[in-house]
């Protein structure tokens, strides 16, 4: 087992509820500097819901989010991204429109310097640059930053978007079925991108449903279902079996 | 040309390959085919008509050109982030009113022309980003879609105007109004002058700074721009208001053309502007338009329109001729969207 830091991300007795649907129910879960949290579930489980809670794109009915210990109300993604907390959503995260360097600044832009810059223009040379270095240190596929992100491929995108929650988080980074539209060896870059941003001491929360994926990479894993946290261990107690036996509910406590 | 600078990528994604074709390229540039519609247009009513091609007619055209451009820029930026103004032609019509009232009640307390104008443009911008504001809430926070907000306010504004008015234009305002209209260099009057320099802050404000990678972004993913930290409401806000803003400009333009304010005036015009949007090649569903092309569209149409007068033909053709380009505009925005986007 790898060294672990203090917690830095929490969340205690966390309810959302959709109208009638109860789509987390009393969850809670702990994120320690330099971990990572493999999060799965059936399809359905709540795992999205979880991470939208987690980013400020939702607000939960009732529970506490606790950030390096402090109570936090997230009203917007903004004061999540402003606190360090990147996301990678499980759609649509990125505006396809835009080019991969608007991806990557975007919310964030760099302003040109002086009073054109106090007038809002964008200093677009040096953000196209930058964005091909940060996406290039994360070690991905990195396509021209001036493409628009609809002429990529899925597994583009998806490292364009990985890239960019890489590159901006200083917490915590939270990546919903990143590995989805990738091939084999794209998804070991993903792992492994995943593997240095836990040795830079960030909090990783991973949810796929390749269990493998999961078994590689994490250090400990929560299991979702219906809403509940049904199983929380480190990952050295399961095996593929025992992890889908769990997932499915075949395996109970 | 992709591939100098292109890291290639580590696993066999196919890669883009640049459309090399020359109809291709030609279908990327709709400026550039709106620049050769609009040639074409010029040179053949110049042979059809000799007097097509001189200042008297070009001053009329760009007379045309100003207002429609002005709501157009407002409509774009809209359209851009996947709304709609409808409201936009009312609001030309009630900010004028509104305007034309202050500039009498002042012409008649003895303020000079010159203050008095100034005031009356002011009202005019004022009212008309009011009326803006009042669309951003209703979407904001009545939740209602831009196309019904800004219908209800498309009749709130055009009622009060005939209301207020009684239907008639509000005269006796002040006297060097009506004078600025006229050319002023070569075919191009003082407002018609404003309305360029307008169109390039527009232009710098829409495609170089942050006001327009903000807008392309709501119109292209609400809720990816939304998760990228940006206060999309507070966005629309903005977007709103610059439309009603750009409105009561125009509303102002064709207050001096006619030296009153008159309840009618706009009407109908949200058409118009849609119509140069569409045929500039913004698409209705977001993320796509540039002010060039708008310029170039709202040019079109006022082009069609006079040049159809001038050599004799029924100028309601023009409804015709303005539904086939907004055809051929919305099929090329197709096709492009159909060959760029691979997923
Ligand atoms: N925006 C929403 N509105 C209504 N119900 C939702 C919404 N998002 C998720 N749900 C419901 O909440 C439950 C959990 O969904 P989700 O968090 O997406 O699960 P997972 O990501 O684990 O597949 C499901 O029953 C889903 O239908
Ligand atoms: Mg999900």
């Amino acid at each position: 087992m790898t060294e672990r830091g203090d917690v830095i991300y929490e969340v205690r007795n966390l309810c959302k509820r959709y109208g009638a649907v109860v789509a987390l129910d009393d969850a809670s879960m702990k994120l320690h500097a330099g971990e990572v949290v493999g999060l799965v579930g059936d399809n359905g489980a709540g795992k999205s819901t979880l991470v939208k809670c987690l980013s400020g794109a939702h607000q939960p009915t009732s529970g506490q989010i606790l950030l390096d210990g402090v109570e936090r109300e997230w009203s917007s993604p903004h004061d999540a991204i402003q606190a360090g907390v990147e996301t990678l959503y499980q759609d649509s995260g990125l505006a396809p429109h835009l080019s991969v360097s608007a991806n990557v600044f975007l919310g964030r832009e760099e302003l040109k310097p002086g009073i054109l810059g106090k007038m809002g223009f964008l200093a677009q040379k040096s953000m196209d640059t930058r964005a091909h270095m940060d996406l290039d240190r994360v070690g991905i596929a990195v396509p021209a930053s001036g493409r628009s992100v609809a002429q990529l491929s899925g597994g583009q995108r998806q490292a364009v978007a990985i890239g960019r929650a890489v590159a901006w988080a200083s917490r915590v980074i939270i990546l919903d079925e990143p590995t989805n539209h990738l091939g084999a060896r794209q998804a070991g870059e993903v792992l492994h991108v995943i593997q240095r941003a836990k040795e830079q001491g960030l909090g990783v929360i991973f949810i796929s449903h390749t269990l493998p994926h999961v078994l590689q990479v994490t250090d400990r894993v929560v299991v979702l279902r219906l809403g509940r946290v049904v199983k929380d261990a480190p990952t050295s107690d399961f095996d593929v079996d025992s992890l889908l036996g769990t997932i499915t509910g075949l395996i109970t406590d | 040309m992709a591939t100098t600078d292109v890291k290639q990528p580590s696993s066999p994604v196919t890669q883009v390959v640049a459309p090399t074709s020359r109809l291709k390229s030609a279908l990327a540039n709709q400026q550039l085919l709106l620049l050769i519609v609009w040639l074409v247009m010029v040179l053949g009513f110049s042979l059809k008509s000799p007097i097509f091609f001189s200042v008297d007619v070009a001053g009329n055209i760009f007379a045309d050109w100003g207002p429609l451009v002005l709501i157009a820029l407002g409509e774009l930026i809209v359209v851009i982030s996947a709304g709609i103004d409808l409201s936009v032609g009312a609001n030309v019509g009630f900010s004028g009113v509104i305007a034309a009232f202050a500039m009498k009640a002042l012409t008649t307390a003895g303020v000079a022309s010159t203050p008095t104008l100034l005031i009356g443009v002011l009202v005019c911008v004022v009212v008309g980003s009011l009326i803006g504001l009042i669309n951003a809430l209703l979407i904001n926070y009545a939740k209602l879609v831009p196309f019904i907000a800004t219908l209800v306010t498309l009749g709130a504004a055009s009622g009060m105007s005939l209301v207020l008015t009684k239907g008639a234009p509000i005269m006796g305002g002040p006297a060097g109004g009506i004078m600025l209209s006229v050319p002023w260099i070569g075919p191009f009057s003082k407002p018609v002058l404003v309305v360029i320099v307008v169109v390039a802050v527009m232009w710098a404000f829409l495609h170089k700074a942050r006001f327009g990678r903000y807008t392309y972004a709501i119109g292209s993913n609400a809720f990816a721009a939304r998760a990228a930290g940006i206060d999309v409401k507070r966005h629309i806000v903005k977007i709103y208001m610059l439309s009603g803003f750009l409105a009561g400009l125009a509303g102002f333009f064709f207050y001096l053309r006619l030296g009153g304010g008159a309840p009618t005036s706009g009407y109908g015009m949200e058409l118009d502007a849609i119509a140069a949007v569409v045929i500039g090649g913004a698409a209705l569903a977001g993320g796509v338009g540039r002010v060039s092309g708008t310029v170039l569209g709202a040019l079109i149409l006022t082009t069609v329109t006079s040049g159809l007068i001038i050599v004799g033909v029924d100028p309601s053709w023009k409804r015709v001729v303005v539904a086939v380009l907004i055809a051929v505009a919305a099929t090329l925005q197709a096709l492009r969207k159909s060959e760029g986007g691979a997923s």
